[in-house]
């Protein structure tokens, strides 16, 4: 009986911990751009939800199609009817972990983020480098990365695909805040 | 003198399709400011219709000028933008309310704990509730 008492404890106080170790921001910022001769499109979406498990380096990312606001409308209904379907896929995700996370230090350093990235129903193995800045206040990450279209089955009409690049540059900047509650 | 009018017609109704791309290109977002609201509810009911039903609350309100009421928990400028987070009685689940620049200027005259009547944009549900484009109503 007193093991199980002695295991329940501990289970109970490990739990508390890892609860104080998850960082999170509700309002993180990812920008995405494309560029060529005819136009330039670009969409900023600031409600990103982002959480680190500080214990473990664990990230998950949690994106709402439907929070990109692009400069005109016609271009944001385009990517959510025709493009990115987000009444069928409402969502991306990102889960995967920061790896060599303990050795990120207080002042900017690069990091390497590897995971499973999920755009328009289709998930595919990422690893990208990061910025990070970490302390106990605080863990901020940035950076940028190539999504190309045809990766996650994203199909452009071919009337409008000298509009839009092939390979659209992502860029992200999340300051996680300790969770409390 | 037949073939002159012919161009004629062609050339005005080329300029009346060139014109009206243009305009369809450029279109505006929707107003939320004059746009009257698609629907009225509280902070405490959406919240708890996207966490009951997820994609039953997608269907229904997403995309739609939703005027919100509920008390302010909290008030956070981010990146120059006002951010308004409404208090419901689900512990961890809130209404995450972005407010338009107009709006974030105005964010000075409200408190903590006071009740807010808003009306935004819903782009979806991850822990919270969101509208983006919110204006303040009273």
């Amino acid at each position: 009986m007193k093991t199980i008492y002695t295991v329940l404890i501990y289970f109970l106080f490990t739990s508390l911990i890892c609860a104080q170790e998850r960082y999170l921001t509700k309002n993180g910022s990812i920008t995405f751009f494309s560029s060529t001769p005819i136009e330039d499109i670009k969409a900023d979406n600031n409600q990103v939800l982002s959480i680190i498990d500080a214990s473990s380096g664990k990230m998950a990312i949690s994106i709402l199609m439907k929070s990109f606001m692009f400069k005109k409308a016609l271009m944001q209904e385009h990517f959510n009817e025709n493009y990115v379907e987000s009444d069928k896929y409402p969502k991306a995700t990102f889960k995967g972990r920061i790896l060599d996370f303990d050795t990120i230090e207080l002042t900017k350093s690069k990091a390497k983020v590897t995971g499973t990235l999920t755009i328009h129903g289709i998930s595919k193995e990422i690893t990208i480098e990061a910025n990070f800045a970490k302390s106990k206040e605080a863990i901020n990450v940035d950076g940028e990365f190539i999504v190309n279209l045809a990766d996650f089955n994203i199909k452009i009409p071919a009337v409008v695909s000298k509009n839009i690049q092939e390979n659209i540059k992502v860029s992200f900047k999340f300051n996680h805040k300790p969770y409390k509650k | 003198m037949t073939k002159k009018r012919i161009t004629l017609v062609i050339l005005i109704l080329g300029i009346i399709g060139a014109f009206v791309a243009y305009k369809m290109y450029n279109k505006p977002h929707v107003d939320v400011a004059d746009s009257k609201s698609d629907i009225v509810i509280s902070a405490d009911k959406i919240q708890s219709d996207f966490s009951t039903n997820e994609n039953l609350a997608n269907s229904n309100y997403l995309e739609k000028i939703i005027e919100v009421s509920g008390e302010i928990s909290e008030l956070t400028l981010e990146n120059k933008k006002g951010i308004i987070t409404l208090k419901t009685n689900d512990d961890f689940g809130s209404v995450l309310c972005h407010l338009s620049d107009n709006s974030t200027q105005k964010m000075n005259t409200l408190k903590v704990g006071k009740p807010v009547r808003l009306k935004g944009i819903c782009t979806g549900y991850l822990m919270d509730v969101i509208l983006v484009k919110c204006e303040i109503i009273n």
